[in-house]
């Protein structure tokens, strides 16, 4: 199993670094002249080589590469063009806000999918089964943006329960809590469409396994059944799915944070585009992907850990 | 026509509406939908305007036939590049495998940490948001979908018995490609397709609404929406529309998608 | 004492058992054979309340005076485990496999007697050592897939006597293990049998097993008891033709020894089992038997004697 760890831990340390020369050379090499990218094109002469001055601009490409990394390593991340801060304390600034949601979100999209995943396989081919697949169907079709304007729609504009976006900051925690309820619901109600589906049928192939049937034989009752033995069992499988989300986690907070108007890492990147602030949204870009493949590397880990089967193994 | 699952025949439809709509825009529309009218903005549902106007008075219907055109042909032309040169990638690391199979589908996961939102972020910040960056960024993604089914299925294929004759007979790997192993692997990849072709529509409509994608005055589902948010107070009805359509669309080829697997490989039907 | 009595389980129109009626006392060791499909793993799953939810189980199942057929899966849960306990036929994939094999020993006691985990671990351990597992302490941290078939065999037919039941059922215990294991693990069944005084009710097509380890046998064919009696007596003198030809296909050195340069063909039953649904109405064995006549095949024999056929024994 330590070589396995091994291997693994390279391979993640590897596709970081293959990330990061992706986003290096995407956000470098392809504009051709940054400077032109960021100014504009009525920038005078002047201006863009001051600027390229700035930004390193005129060393060699390796080494801007290497200076980017070495840096980044060290927590700086280069200084942003539009907002004049270092771009480590517009993150820090907004991190919190942004995995608020993510975590809430997730947090309440393990539970909705678990819940329905595992009551659909309970209730499979009766009315409970069929009620879950259509909804997980139609939560899979459904975009988050247009859920959430339907939800502000609701709750907002007709009921007046809920702010319609925005973030009163954190002085007032129950105020902050209340702006955060829609947006959580909203990324978790799509998020959980696929979880509950992949839930549901690694629930039915567990409750075919014979140790299943040995857990009736010896009297237990079908809920002690379904949840201490079926479930634990059908996490397996549903452990690789929920790294693969991260992917889904990371865009649905982008988008999520957009529509509510929250001030986070989502709207801080769509700004940055706006301003043509290449640093910054280089910057942003690498951190979320940094996370995607973090997440990705840790999930397998985790595997590790609740399968006694592959201690064993490999 | 029994035999066909549900699934395949209501996808088939909702397919065909979104896809026949989308082709009827380009000869006919009930109205210019580019025409402004402030004076008639706002309008309700009427025998003139199906489903009324936006705040600038331009008939909502003949914009949702529009920009069902740009969603259709987004998704068909990303998914038809991404699957392309995945499928190529695939084929190839099935062909050859070894070290170049390892390298060929690292590379191709490599795609796995870009979300379609994150790569379309990263061109838009580049070239500015276009058309274009949201077929780019949604082809990227399609790449490793379809050089892992393609591989998979491949390398299933180069297993069999026939292809072992061939190969004895003197094939070479590309002729054995392209007649054997290609064929094989049509129908799972076109069951990939049309469940990328849903992912496909979803994506173009969350670019659009972030407005990363399709610019004015190309309409688009996703763009109506995030003008419609602003005027949620005023007219709460031109929310609904453009969602209604994606959902459709969306929901169409998933369907399709789930049919024609459950059609090719009746394995699986059973227990869904 | 369990008794069934005229228990019938019917898929539809087909009938997996029909009429079968019998008594397990204390202490009883019962053989119940058949070939596959005769309805005897129908009878064990019957007797614990574990029919498929799409059979009809019908007539009556006595577990100490409550009737069970038609009874809640409520009242079953009460009665499995506690009265009444089944082994089932696969070990390999019949323990969670993410659960120390301890830990699943000791679920039942904690859920059941409501005991506390070192008590549990107490009664696990005794388990252990009742079912002659060797080096119980160090089994009690393993996992399923640690220890091998035999073993897992032994934890469950530990976990089956976890809350002392008095029918402790075997579904085909041996059949999916080595040859010599099979032999311990018959041996096993037996003596916990006597030394609990706990009835036994084995099932399986294994005739050499059933004959190491049982007292009494029926014989099944088609969901009907077609034989009935001592262990002994069904094996030395069959009175049921189908009895009869299942111990005569028994390869013995009788019945290949070569004869004037031929060899002789191991005498099988002609025809092949049918299915549920084609079953004859009266005599399962119609249309098979040697010794049929017209009515065999529409009425259903009498039980006389132990067996249940039209001709009068001295005719077979």
């Amino acid at each position: 199993m330590g070589y396995f760890l091994l291997r693994r831990t390279i391979s993640f340390i590897l596709t970081l670094f293959v990330v990061s020369a992706v986003v290096f050379a995407v956000m470098n090499i392809l504009p051709g002249d940054p400077a032109l990218t960021i100014l504009g094109l009525d920038a005078t002469e002047d201006a863009l080589a001051a600027l390229r001055e700035e930004l390193s601009l005129n060393d060699p490409i390796m080494l801007r590469y290497l200076h980017w990394v070495w840096d980044a390593l060290r927590g700086d991340f280069g200084i942003s063009h539009s907002f004049r801060v270092p771009v480590a304390d517009l993150v820090a600034e907004r991190l919190p806000l942004t995995i608020s949601l993510a975590f809430s979100g997730m947090l309440l999209t393990i539970i909705l999918a678990l819940a329905l995943g595992i009551s659909a396989a309970a209730n499979h081919r009766m009315s409970g089964d069929w009620g879950v697949m259509f909804l997980s169907q139609l939560g899979i079709a459904l975009p988050a943006f247009w859920l959430s304007i339907l939800l502000v729609m609701l709750f907002a504009v007709k009921l007046r329960w809920l702010p319609p976006g925005g973030f009163p900051g954190y002085s007032e925690p129950w105020a902050a809590v209340r702006a955060l309820i829609l947006p959580t619901v909203a990324l978790a109600l799509v998020q959980s469409a696929v979880l509950a589906r992949v839930t549901r049928s690694s629930a039915l192939e567990v409750m075919r396994l014979d140790y299943i049937r040995t857990a009736r034989a010896i009297g237990f009752s079908r809920q002690r059944v379904l949840w201490r033995h079926v479930l634990p069992n059908a996490l397996i499988p549903i452990v690789t799915i929920v790294g693969l989300q991260f992917a889904a986690l990371v865009t649905g907070t982008i988008v999520i944070e957009n529509v509510f108007y929250l001030p986070g890492l989502g709207r801080l990147i769509f700004q940055s585009i706006a301003n043509r602030d290449l640093p910054l949204v280089q910057a942003l870009v690498m951190l979320f992907a940094a996370i995607v493949v973090t997440a990705n590397f840790i999930v397998d880990l985790l595997y590790l850990v609740i399968d006694p089967r592959l201690k064993t193994r490999s | 026509m029994k035999r066909l699952p549900v699934n395949f025949l209501i996808g088939t439809a909702f397919v065909g509406l979104v896809v026949g709509v989308a082709a009827l825009s380009l000869i006919w529309t009930p109205h210019d939908h580019t025409l402004l009218n402030i004076r008639s903005k706002f309008a309700p549902a009427s025998p003139e305007h199906w489903l009324g106007t936006d705040q600038l008075g331009r008939d909502v219907f003949s914009q949702l036939m529009t920009a069902a055109r740009n969603s259709v042909v987004v998704a068909l032309t990303a998914v038809f590049i991404g699957g392309g040169i995945g499928v190529s990638l695939g084929l190839l690391a099935a062909a050859i495998g070894g070290l170049v199979e390892d390298f060929v589908m690292r590379l191709a996961d490599i795609s796995f940490a870009f979300p379609t939102l994150l790569f379309a972020i990263m061109l838009a910040a580049v070239f500015g948001p276009s058309l274009t960056v949201a077929v780019v960024a949604i082809a990227f993604i399609n790449i490793p979908v379809f050089a892992r089914v393609a591989r998979a299925s491949a390398n299933q294929i180069w297993t069999r018995e026939y292809v072992y004759a061939a190969r004895a007979a003197g094939m070479g790997r590309f002729a054995i490609t392209r007649d054997h192993v290609l064929p094989n692997i049509a129908a799972p990849v076109i069951v990939q397709a049309t469940i990328e072709f849903a992912i496909a529509i979803l994506a173009e409509a969350a670019l659009s609404y972030l407005g990363l994608g399709a610019q004015p005055p190309a309409p688009s589902w996703g763009r109506m929406l995030s003008e419609a948010q602003t005027l949620m107070y005023l007219a709460p009805q031109l929310a609904i529309y453009p969602g209604l359509c994606i959902v459709l669309a969306v929901l169409g080829f998933s369907l399709l998608g789930d049919g024609l697997r459950d059609i090719t490989d009746p394995r699986l039907a059973r227990e869904r | 004492m369990i008794g069934a009595y005229n228990l019938t389980v019917a898929f539809g129109a087909a009938q997996a058992l029909r009429d079968v009626s019998f008594e397990v006392h204390p202490g009883d060791r019962i053989g119940v054979v058949g070939e596959s499909g005769c309805g005897k793993t129908m009878l064990g799953l019957a007797m614990i309340g574990m029919t498929p939810d799409a059979a009809k189980v019908s007539g009556s199942l006595l577990l100490n005076g409550t009737e069970m057929v038609g009874a809640s899966e409520n009242s079953w849960q009460d009665q499995r485990a506690r009265r009444v306990a089944m082994v089932f036929q696969e070990p390999m994939a019949a323990l969670n496999p993410i659960k120390r094999i301890g830990d699943s020993v000791m679920e039942p006691l904690m859920v059941h007697f409501g005991l506390s985990r070192k008590q549990a671990r107490k009664r696990a351990l005794a388990l252990f050592e009742e079912v002659a597992i060797p080096d119980p302490e160090a089994r009690l941290k393993q996992f399923p897939h640690e220890v091998s078939g035999g073993q897992r065999q032994r934890v469950l037919i530990a976990l089956a006597l976890s809350c002392d039941p008095e029918l402790l059922i075997a579904d085909e215990p041996t059949t999916a293990l080595d040859a010599n294991v099979a032999l311990r693990i018959t041996d096993l069944l037996a003596r916990l049998a006597r030394d609990r005084t706990m009835a036994l009710l084995f099932i399986s097509h294994d005739l050499a097993a059933v004959a190491r380890a049982t007292q009494d046998m029926l014989v099944i064919y088609g969901g009907d008891i077609v034989e009935r009696g001592s262990t002994a007596d069904v094996l030395s003198q069959p009175k049921h033709p189908y009895t009869q030809g299942l111990l005569a296909a028994r390869p013995s050195p009788w019945n290949v020894r070569e004869i004037g340069g031929r060899r002789k063909r191991l005498p099988t039953i002609p025809g092949s089992v049918p299915s549920l649904a084609n079953l004859p109405t009266g005599c399962r064995f119609a249309g098979r038997c040697p010794f049929e006549i017209s009515r065999c095949a529409a009425q259903k024999p009498v039980e006389r004697e132990g067996t249940i056929c039209h001709l009068p024994e001295a005719e077979r």
